[in-house]
């Protein structure tokens, strides 16, 4: 493969690998300590979009390689949007079918994406009352369509799946290990199923066990799709807390003003998850006063249009003649 | 000392339902909060009830009638004389709430399958299915309705006086007042807040991480000793619209025996939308 002259036998050759890797862009006018330079890693300049690209790959390819999946028996999972939109298109293309149960809280944009993908979609009215241990309404779904129709359905279940974690250990890792050349002193990611976090992290810190890995969620009863606070992590089996250094708590609705910030200020069209790593960002590299950071901006604003309207006062007005 | 439940004949086990799956006086109910996860699959034999359409009068806003609850029972192929298990999602909340209303229509043995549908569904060696059970229909002859287990306005405000275990399981923040239901909720209210006097034990309270409901023990300490609910109290268990407070009252009556417990279906939704009925908030 020439990824010089970026032409490809199929859209799965764009995948981003070690020598493919996504881009890292330095953010300039938004970085308040000259002594800490920041690079964002765009995971939207994925082909299918966002960071899921990584995760779902590697989940596929193992279903395809155990003889879990044929032309008969698709795939069903749950998701907020990005993973089943990935896998949507990734099966769709290899010619499976593809079943995504969201919650209903998931903007409309990620629902007609994920249809437009070729997915069948389930909705669910999720997170009625807070309930800890209450396991999670779609991932119930899900796992039933699984269960009740083996034959039609493989379930990749990003929650456990460890080749989510697999995914990030052998690209997002040496790829930022090497766009740095071995220089990164922080990462700051955020936490949804944990898959990029852990394997980033494992891979970061045996490279260099300094690396300080600084993870950034939203506060409690929070709208940023794709994201999850503490409290909602036990869903998550791939969350190791040894591989992270600090956890920061950031009001949710940051995450869409810092997320209009990097649109306005340095051309990044990042969505409301990178806007939410950007804020824990600024806390820490105003603390830490010295280093060199990396944050992972999981997907772009595209797909967020509804969300930051409903979040950001004053959007709406003049969109109407 | 390890104490057990007061009437543990109430509660059943995935490992119980498994053996006897087929039973012919063993009757499976599957109630959910979302009513499309019965169809994408349940347990072998087991009916399925929409909450929404089968378990409220459409056209008032009451539990369905004495005639309604036979012709549902009847169809569903459940006679007087059978052991009903109900069970559901979001730990067995509209399955309590289906519990409640099999006692109203004075159903002798209905019980609650621990755990709820996602214990099942968690463990390797239980099936799901998606085919739909073909009942014969049978004549079924209720009796009551058996009102001492259902609160109504009058009573509630008997109750908000003082001198009653009255007990909110809403989230902390529906209790405060911060927020009037959980967001998305349709089914609302005009004022946020609590009935006064009450107390907040949130239903979660109850349940273990599994799903299943904490021992004998664990309850007794946190409602009675840290809570402070008396058993020698009378008691009504409220939430927003019946179904959580229906599981809290399964916990307070069959599990801990407070005989006296009593579910105030009407809830938020009904209170909070009251002309002139004291609120309390924060």
């Amino acid at each position: 493969m020439d990824h010089t002259k970026r032409v490809y036998n199929d859209i799965f050759e764009m995948l981003p690998t070690e020598e493919n890797p996504s881009p890292m862009v330095r953010i300039n006018r938004l970085n308040p300590n000259p002594d800490f330079p920041l690079f964002a890693k765009l995971e939207w300049m994925n082909p299918f979009g966002s960071v899921k690209d990584r995760a779902a790959w590697t989940m596929l390819r193992d279903l395809e390689k155990r003889g879990e999946i044929n032309e008969k028996r698709g795939i069903v999972e749950p998701t907020s949007g990005n993973t089943g939109i990935s896998l949507a298109a990734m099966a769709r293309a290899r010619g499976y079918h593809m079943r995504a149960v969201v919650p209903n809280k998931v903007p409309l944009e990620k629902k007609l994406l994920l249809k437009i993908a070729g997915a069948d979609l389930d909705v669910i009215s999720d997170e009625l009352c807070p309930a800890p241990g209450l396991g999670d309404g779609s991932i119930n779904l899900a796992k039933t369509h699984a269960k009740a129709q083996a034959h039609r359905y493989a379930m990749p279940n990003q929650y456990e799946n460890e080749h989510n974690v697999q995914a990030h250990l052998q690209t997002t890792g040496p790829e930022i290990w090497r766009q740095t050349d071995g220089r990164i002193t922080h990462l700051f990611v955020s936490l949804g199923t944990c898959g990029t976090v852990s394997g980033t992290s494992k891979f970061l810190k045996s490279k260099n066990p300094e690396i300080k890995v600084i993870a950034v969620q939203p506060t409690e009863g929070h709208d940023v799709p794709g994201l999850r606070n503490v409290s909602q992590l036990g869903v998550s089996k791939l969350f190791d807390s040894s591989l992270v250094d600090d956890i920061l708590e950031i009001e949710f609705r940051l995450a869409y003003a810092r997320a209009l910030d990097l649109c306005q200020n340095e051309g990044l069209l990042a969505g409301p998850s990178s806007g939410l790593i950007f804020e824990g960002t600024r806390e820490i590299i105003m603390r830490d006063k010295k280093g060199l950071g990396v944050m992972i901006f999981p997907d772009n604003i595209f797909k967020y249009t509804s969300n930051m309207a409903k979040h950001i006062a004053g959007l709406m007005s003049g969109t109407q003649a | 000392m390890m104490t057990s439940y007061a009437h543990p004949e109430v509660l059943v086990s995935t490992d119980w339902v498994k053996e006897n799956l087929g039973t012919p006086n063993i009757k499976l109910v599957e109630i959910d909060v979302d009513t499309k996860a019965y169809e994408a699959g349940h347990i072998p034999g087991a009916v399925g009830f929409n909450w929404q359409t089968q378990l409220q009068d459409q056209v008032r806003r009451d539990i369905i009638s004495k005639e309604a609850f036979e012709k549902l029972v009847g169809d569903a192929g459940i006679s007087p004389s059978d052991t009903v298990i109900v069970y559901g999602d979001n730990n067995n909340w509209f399955a309590a709430y289906g519990f409640w209303l099999f006692k109203i229509y004075g159903h002798k043995d209905v019980r609650l399958m621990n755990g709820g549908r996602v214990k099942w569904l968690n463990e390797s060696d239980k099936q799901l299915v998606t085919d739909v059970p073909q009942p014969t229909p049978v004549q079924y002859k209720a009796t009551g309705p058996h009102l001492e287990f259902r609160a109504m306005v009058p009573l509630v405000f008997e109750a908000s006086k003082g001198g009653w275990n009255l007990v909110d399981v809403r989230s902390p923040d529906e209790f405060t007042g911060k927020v009037i239901a959980p967001p998305g909720m349709s089914e609302t209210a005009q004022r946020g807040g609590h009935i006064p006097n009450a107390k907040s034990i949130p239903w979660s309270t109850a349940v273990a991480p599994d799903g299943t409901f904490k021992s004998a023990n664990e309850l007794r300490s946190i409602y009675i000793d840290q809570k402070g609910v008396d058993p020698n109290k009378q008691t009504i268990a409220y939430c927003r619209i019946g179904e959580r407070s229906s599981h809290t009252w399964f916990v307070l009556k069959y599990l801990l025996g407070l005989e006296n417990a009593r579910n105030y279906d009407g809830s938020w939704t009904e209170y909070g939308n009251l002309v002139a009925a004291p609120i309390e908030k924060a």
